[in-house]
């Protein structure tokens, strides 16, 4: 792709597409008969395709004021050809001209802006069989607009060509002057071509930007539509090629260019004949500043004078809108990051290992001298594959292995990673835990599976559990199934202790420059192989002074994190309109290398990770589901997507057979304007949905509307991220854990959350509320989040405090609803903020219901 | 496509039911998800036209409902400029899959032979429909007349 960029950067040639603004504005037409004509007017640069203007009927003095936006180089030229319009017979010519480019930006000196053109139309005229003379049948006037281009570019003897007589600068005919610029201010359209490149990756080719002749039909499904293949290429000289664009009530008329037509299916689509492609969207004229520009391989994009920025997307007022948005936040960002936290990276609760490549571990701590029996260079043990233990083979890409000693270990071959814990049961036994266990403790398991206590204080073994009060039952001081705070604390603790273990000796320099950021952070971390992003990270911004002692590369997650989100890249979207949740973009596939910048992006969020570093956004719950391999419920849609659930929740609710729902197991949504078919199951099209199924219908269509259109990003992602952090390790965590490592705490204002917070079905004053609040100021801040987070969705407050609270319908603020019977556990719905409470009996049971509900994510609040 | 058999039924209910206020229903057979139609009001002031309304249907239908607009301009409070409407039966939160569109067009007729000025799109209209009904029914009258398209004969 840098290849692609680099030869856009060359100076203008000649032959480089500019567009140019044409107003064709009015005609005088010289009588000559007895029935005054229908007149419209023909556009084409270099005789290639006709445009036309509207007809207007019986006048010798059409007024058209229609607006084209032409392609043209600096050699070009324009053909004028005005027409009267019959609707029985051929159209006549009534007159033509051409203009020429290279002379008018001669002239004035590479500019065309506010240009008044006057044009004589001629017309050959036989006369009494002798030879045809020209003469003048109608004048014409134009308004042309937006053209500058470098004067010295235009120094070159195809431009000048002949000589300028001071009479006709412009060629026989034709006069232009500079109309002066009424109130609105000039659009910005400095054309300095070097400082632009298309977007990252190379320009768009799957929504339908075919080159002509290639099959260009409808942007999709291309093979069938034969017919209209080569009616896509515009037919020179056809005044048919516009017949379709009819403009139905209501619409804003097409930009121009421009062309509404049928397929063989009937289907609306439309070309752009500005950057001959199609799509099934219907256009909006750009807006100013905005241009069509191709590049060196003939692929479309658009540059943004405004902001000095390329995108391969056509902008739209709501595309804008977002990217307005996310200009907006970014002065916060830095100052965001400041403020995130989490506990201090501990002390390895273990000596460390030496790594994987079988060098000495740089940064390995005090309690390394007992780091004897970790596990060394994976050739200096013996192989035992094949050792059957009951669990099932072990997962692609991984060799179980013994010591010299006889102690087992596991080699991740994909990772070049090794660990002690057997990958199929990892994180399992945590959750059993109650407690941390005391510094400088381990628990291993015999070969048999027993569990056995490892105190490297004194290097001695035991079964005795070292906890005091262990093993305490399931139920804690409020109820509540287990200390969660310290198995947090203690899971994050064997995280880091694998990361520790694994990480490589040496750094890597990652060079950036802040302008841009995102390209050369792809380019150096895909240019890395995946195992090397663990050694310890170098940032420096070029032209910045001054060492990453952590500062820098800090800085520089958040930046890079927040940049991915450019809507301009087109890579997430937030969900559900709200500002704080990330997800895949079904639409992503505009940029052709998506899958790249996926991956890209799968090794950076691994990299935060495994250097504790935090983003600036966080992702929403299903996709932290999703990385953690576990099952997506119904519940998970209504956090995305609370219409689709709320059906889905009828669908299961009500007895479906009498209502006519007229379903059956396949399904379709819209990604760009296209519709995609998907059947739920090999000849879904043929099965109806009905009372007795409707059980299966729910989870192929919950599974499908989670992962449709995301599937190939999500995977490039995974991909990524494993190859940086082994999936398999982030097993100790749920969704919720895995986004406060992700993104990290922040202090929480409880005043500023009390005071934006409403109520329904209880007042300010109900006891019930003073007891969440009590509730809410005993807790340390890590548990605020999880409030936090399950009520909302996200741990994050919005820069503007509580006031500042989105849902999916807009803002939203923290609500706090009377709901149900005091046995009832707490519910949220993360899309209004709300959270339902139900009238509880005392302080005493609000703690522990609420304790419960925020501690307990699997199987709690879902239907 | 998924939604295209459930709304041909319903195509076929409502062209067979012959409803007397939704008429005029064009539906081009290649593209199921936009539907036209004629409004024709019972009562004044609007009983002096008809109303053209289309109705998109999105590819998720029925998960998703459906959007009315009107393409005859109406002097209405619930129904603004851009012939945007707010009928709470297709809003997010009371939507169901079973809703049909028969029952959709006739709480639009609803609302069109008597405005809802509790929950106005135009708040100006709404305010005039309540303080000054005479000059009211005078201005909806006379724009009826202006814009709106002709009540089918029979």
């Amino acid at each position: 792709m840098s290849e692609d960029s680099q030869t856009l950067t060359a100076p203008i040639s000649l032959t480089t597409y500019h567009q140019l603004s044409l107003t064709v504005e009015s005609a005088n037409i010289r009588a000559s008969g007895l029935f005054k004509p229908n007149p419209y007017l023909q556009v084409a640069v270099n005789d290639n395709v006709f445009r036309r203007t509207e007809v207007i009927k019986n006048t010798l003095h059409p007024k058209w004021k229609e607006e084209f936006t032409l392609l043209v180089t600096p050699l070009s030229n324009i053909v004028f050809r005005l027409a009267d319009h019959h609707s029985f017979r051929k159209d006549n010519i009534l007159g033509e001209n051409k203009l020429n480019i290279p002379k008018v930006l001669l002239y004035f000196n590479g500019k065309i802006e506010n240009l008044e053109v006057t044009i004589d139309l001629m017309k050959s005229v036989s006369q009494d069989n002798a030879l045809n003379t020209e003469v003048k049948s109608a004048e014409l006037v134009i308004l042309l607009d937006g053209l500058k281009l470098d004067p010295a570019t235009l120094n070159h003897p195809e431009v000048v060509g002949e000589p300028l007589t001071s009479r006709t600068p412009f060629g026989e005919g034709i006069r232009a002057r500079v109309r002066l610029r009424n109130t609105e201010a000039p659009v910005q359209t400095q054309v300095r071509l070097p400082s632009f490149r298309p977007p990252p990756g190379p320009p768009p080719i799957s929504n339908g930007a075919l080159p002509f002749g290639e099959s260009g039909a409808g942007p999709s499904r291309v093979e069938t539509d034969t017919n209209t293949q080569s009616n896509v290429t515009p037919q020179p000289q056809s005044g048919s090629s516009t017949q379709a664009q009819t403009t139905s009530a209501g619409e804003d008329p097409l930009p121009p260019g421009w062309e509404m037509r049928y397929d063989v299916y009937g289907r609306r689509y439309y070309v752009d004949h500005n950057t001959r492609s199609t799509s099934w969207e219907r256009p909006q004229p750009l807006p100013s500043g905005w241009e069509v520009r191709r590049d060196a391989r003939g692929r479309v994009y658009y540059v943004d004078h405004n902001t000095r920025t390329t995108t391969w997307q056509r902008p739209d007022t709501e595309r804008l809108a977002r990217f307005q948005v996310w200009r907006g936040e970014r002065r916060h960002v830095v100052a965001q990051g400041n403020q995130r936290f989490l506990y201090p990276q501990p002390q390895p609760p273990h000596p460390p290992t030496q790594d994987a490549e079988g060098g000495s571990s740089g940064a390995v701590g005090s309690a390394s001298t007992s780091s004897a029996s970790n596990p060394g260079a994976p050739n200096s043990a013996g192989s035992t594959a094949g050792v059957d233990d009951g669990l099932g083979a072990l997962p692609a890409g991984w060799e179980r292995r013994v010591q010299p000693d006889g102690r087992v270990y596991y080699v991740n071959h994909k990772n070049r990673t090794t660990q002690w814990e057997d990958p199929r049961t990892q994180g399992q036994e945590i959750s059993a835990l109650e407690e941390a266990l005391p510094p400088g403790w381990e628990i291993r398991f015999t070969e048999d599976g027993t569990r056995y206590f490892v105190d490297h204080n004194t290097r001695t073994t035991t079964f005795q559990d070292p906890r005091p009060g262990a093993p305490k039952g399931p139920q804690g001081a409020y109820g509540v199934p287990r200390a969660y705070e310290r198995s947090f604390r203690w899971k994050l603790s064997q995280f880091r202790y694998l990361c520790q273990s694994n990480a490589l000796p040496s750094h890597i320099k990652i060079t950036l420059s802040r302008q841009t950021l995102f390209e050369d952070s792809y380019h150096q971390i895909m240019r890395l192989p995946a195992y090397e992003l663990r050694r310890r990270l170098y940032i420096i911004f070029r032209g910045e002074e001054g060492l990453d002692y952590g500062g820098v590369s800090r800085e520089w997650f958040f930046l890079l994190s927040h940049e991915v989100l450019n809507p301009m890249y087109c890579l997430f979207e937030y969900a559900n309109k709200n500002n704080y949740s990330l997800q895949i973009n079904p639409a992503s596939y505009v940029n052709p290398d998506h899958l790249l910048y996926f991956k890209f992006i799968g090794r950076f969020i691994a990299m935060a990770l495994y250097h504790g570093r935090f983003i600036y956004s966080g992702f929403t719950m299903p996709f932290y589901k999703r990385m953690l391999n576990k099952k997506l419920t119904m519940k998970d849609i209504e956090s995305i997507d609370p219409e689709f659930f709320n059906s889905l929740v009828w669908i299961k609710d009500n007895n479906i057979d009498e209502c006519g729902l007229e379903m059956w197991f396949s399904v379709d949504f819209e990604v760009l304007g296209q519709v995609i078919h998907h059947e739920l199951k090999p000849s879904g099209d043929k099965e109806r949905v009905t009372e007795a199924n409707k059980e299966q219908y729910l989870q192929l269509v919950t599974q499908w509307r989670m992962t449709r259109g995301i599937e190939e990003q999500t995977s490039a992602f995974l991909d990524g991220f494993n190859e940086v952090v082994p999936l398999e390790w982030l097993k100790y965590f749920d969704e919720r854990e895995l986004e406060l490592m992700l993104c990290g705490m922040q202090e929480v204002d409880v005043d500023d959350w009390q005071r934006n917070t409403i109520y329904r079905h209880y007042t300010r004053t109900s006891k019930q509320v003073a007891w969440f609040w009590q509730f809410v100021r005993q807790m340390d801040n890590e548990k605020r989040a999880r409030l936090l987070q399950f009520v909302t969705g996200t741990c994050r407050v919005p820069v503007g405090g509580f006031a500042e609270l989105m849902g999916s319908n807009g803002p939203q603020r923290f609500c706090i609803e009377k709901v149900g019977k005091d046995t009832w556990l707490p519910r949220s719905h993360t899309c209004f903020n709300r959270l339902d409470l139900p009238p509880y009996k005392s302080y005493e049971q609000l703690c522990e219901k609420l304790n419960y509900a925020i501690e307990e994510t699997e199987g709690f609040g879902q239907e | 496509m998924a939604a295209t058999r459930r709304l041909q039924k319903e195509l076929n209910d409502i062209r067979q039911s012959g409803l007397k206020s939704f008429r005029d229903i064009q539906v081009d057979e290649s593209n199921i998800l936009t539907w036209q139609g004629l409004i024709v009001p019972d009562n004044a002031p609007y009983n002096k036209g008809a109303f053209r309304i289309e109705i998109n249907y999105p590819a998720e239908y029925p998960f998703k409902p459906p959007k009315i607009s009107f393409k005859t301009k109406i002097y209405h409070p619930n129904i603004d400029e851009k012939g945007q409407v707010c009928l709470p039966i297709i809003s997010a939160e009371n939507w169901k899959p079973a809703t049909k569109t028969d029952q959709v067009i006739q709480a639009l007729v609803a609302l069109v032979n008597d405005p809802e000025p509790e929950h106005p799109l135009r708040a100006e209209l709404a305010e005039e429909f309540l303080k000054d009904r005479k000059k009211f029914s005078k201005n909806a009258e006379e724009f009826t007349k202006k814009h709106s398209e002709k009540r089918p004969s029979d």
